[in-house]
């Protein structure tokens, strides 16, 4: 298996002196699913947010598949960036605007800054969002506005922005943190798809060790900013789950997976159906 | 009372404490008022002994004698917009026009004047730190002064009232705007530039929409306050409805002038329901 992902030495250190990461070093190969895991502060956010440079590294580096992260600048890293999808724990849509405009974004990464202030999405961006949407099951909320929707539904439409970037990479900074038990298997089931079908490489830090044995195939602990643990869900027993949680953690469980990702609906295919049939026009902001 | 707490060996809370202390302080506070009160009415001194009751009785007798000569040309050189009400249809548009500079030079700026925009490097910091004291020295001066300044420097006349009615309300609405963009939910911006947009498209996608609200609303609320102000302009040599105040107490055109304040009362008035009315709608 190759290394999607180099991280050597990496040090970040905020102005305020704090050592948000402390030295970290590792390897993660195409495919594999790495859930993050630690308490608040251990610097999980910051990890992520250092390998697409959101956090500029202090010191140390970073190779995305052969590209130097941490050294490229400019459109260079821009290029690198659109190959990294990222989804966020508050899902970080733009609240006003329509969830296909949303899902478009996505693409901002391979459009020239004019088609971007022209509004004029290509064709085929347009069909790809609707196919996208389609994926997460809201292809019926295409035109509805991104903050009238569900907490869950927000971050689904954050999982086709991001699978809109063609990404070999995701990156999850706590994608279910916001969500209660039902809706936050149905996106770490999303995930585990793309994962699988897509043979996309997921790191998504968790806060439930229920969830992470449940759906990644590698865990890495961070305490202090250092990796604590790293190796196969299973073996994290008792002795270790204290060492990164502390001596007075207590694990708690995450209520049991109901739902599954529903194919695509027959509303969706029509829609889809409908959105390739009108030749492709500009996508009107629908404000509700 | 205190007992409760002086038996339990615990501090008797400030609430159940009257002490001298707190009450002579809250005394002195009233005496310094009263005194700096009492000090400047003496250093202003206000002298009314040429105020003359009679007179000011019949000025406001005669304020409401109103002149309806004004609402018609006077000679034959004189056209509708030498009017009362052509020049109060002149006044209103001196706002408004002074208003859509204004605009146009404070939304750029704006985005140079936003911290979360212009944060991360230091040359850009520099800009915004710029850009911010400019706004602030900018606002700082009156608007009748800088009516006044550009009077001396390009002429008296509408094109002093428009631009200096422009240029101090690029202070304030730079400054209303910059502050909507560093109001807005930085999530979006995080995720944009995550996709690999530039600068340029992340300003694009993730702030304008979440400053069109503010924008309107902040705009709305000068175009209102700059019409409001137009009519005071020609007093100081900015043009409009002012001049012809000014004559008419120069020439003790009381007539007139009584219904000048009462086309600019209308005015204001209507502006008032109109400003309130589209942001009803709009917003």
């Amino acid at each position: 298996m190759a290394a999607v992902l180099q991280i050597k030495d990496l040090v970040k250190v905020y102005p305020s002196g704090t050592r948000g990461i402390d030295g970290i070093s590792l390897d993660v190969h195409r495919g594999e699913f790495v859930v993050l895991i630690g308490l608040s502060g251990s610097g999980k956010s910051t990890l992520l947010r250092c390998i697409n440079r959101l956090v500029e590294p202090t010191s140390g580096s970073i190779v995305f598949d052969g590209a130097d992260v941490t050294g490229a600048s400019g459109p260079e890293l821009r290029r690198i960036r659109r190959r990294i999808g990222m989804i966020f724990q508050q899902f970080n849509l733009v609240r006003r605007t329509s969830v296909l405009s949303n899902t478009l974004a996505g693409r901002l990464g391979y459009r020239t800054t004019w088609r971007t202030i022209a509004g004029r999405p290509s064709a085929q961006d347009v069909i790809a969002a609707f196919e996208n949407l389609g994926r997460v099951g809201i292809a019926d909320k295409a035109y509805a506005r991104a903050d009238a929707l569900s907490g869950g539904q927000q971050q689904r439409v954050g999982i086709a922005r991001a699978l809109m970037q063609h990404p070999d990479l995701m990156l999850a900074d706590e994608p279910v943190a916001s969500l209660d038990p039902a809706t936050s298997h149905s996106v770490m089931k999303y995930l585990e798809e793309i994962n699988k079908k897509d043979g996309i490489t997921v790191i998504c830090s968790l806060h439930f060790l229920s969830l992470a044995r449940r759906y990644g195939t590698r865990v890495i602990a961070l305490k202090g900013g250092k990796v604590a643990f790293d190796g196969k869900p299973a073996d994290i027993d008792e002795r270790r789950f204290k060492e990164i949680y502390g001596e007075d953690a207590v694990e708690v469980e995450i209520g049991p997976e109901r739902s599954t990702p529903q194919p695509m609906s027959a509303t969706d295919a029509a829609l889809l159906a409908m959105a390739e049939d009108t030749g492709h026009g500009p996508v009107p902001d629908i404000k509700t | 009372m205190a007992e409760y707490f002086t038996a339990r060996g615990l501090p008797v809370p400030r609430e159940l404490q009257r002490s001298p202390l707190t009450d002579w302080r809250r005394l002195s506070v009233v005496a310094v008022a009263i005194l700096v009160f009492y000090i400047g009415l003496r250093i202003v001194n206000p002298d009314l002994s040429r105020a003359n009751p009679a007179y000011a009785a019949n000025v406001i007798l005669e304020l409401f004698k109103w002149d309806t000569s004004i609402l018609t040309p006077q000679n034959e050189f004189e056209t509708f917009w030498n009017t009362a009400e052509g020049l109060m249809i002149a006044t209103i548009f001196l706002g408004i026009v002074a208003t859509g500079f204004s605009i146009v030079v404070a939304i750029p700026l704006s985005f140079l004047g936003a911290r979360n925009i212009m944060g991360g490097h230091p040359v850009t910091a520099a800009i915004y730190v710029l850009v911010r004291l400019i706004f602030t020295i900018v606002r700082s001066i009156d608007v009748l002064i800088v009516v006044i300044i550009c009077g001396v420097l390009i002429g008296i006349g509408t094109a002093a009232g428009v631009v200096g009615l422009a240029f101090h309300n690029v202070g304030v609405l730079g400054k209303l705007y910059s502050e909507a963009i560093e109001g807005i939910d930085p999530g979006p911006l995080e995720a944009i530039t995550a996709t690999g947009a530039n600068r340029f498209q992340v300003i694009w996608t993730a702030v304008i929409p979440q400053i069109v609200n503010p924008y309107i609303s902040f705009t709305i609320y000068r175009l209102d306050a700059n019409v409001r102000l137009a009519p005071i302009l020609g007093y100081v040599g900015g043009g409009g409805i002012g001049v012809l105040f000014f004559q008419s107490i120069q020439l003790l055109a009381y007539g007139a002038a009584g219904l000048i304040i009462f086309m600019i009362v209308i005015t204001v008035a209507a502006m008032d329901f109109a400003s309130a009315q589209i942001r009803r709608r709009l917003l």
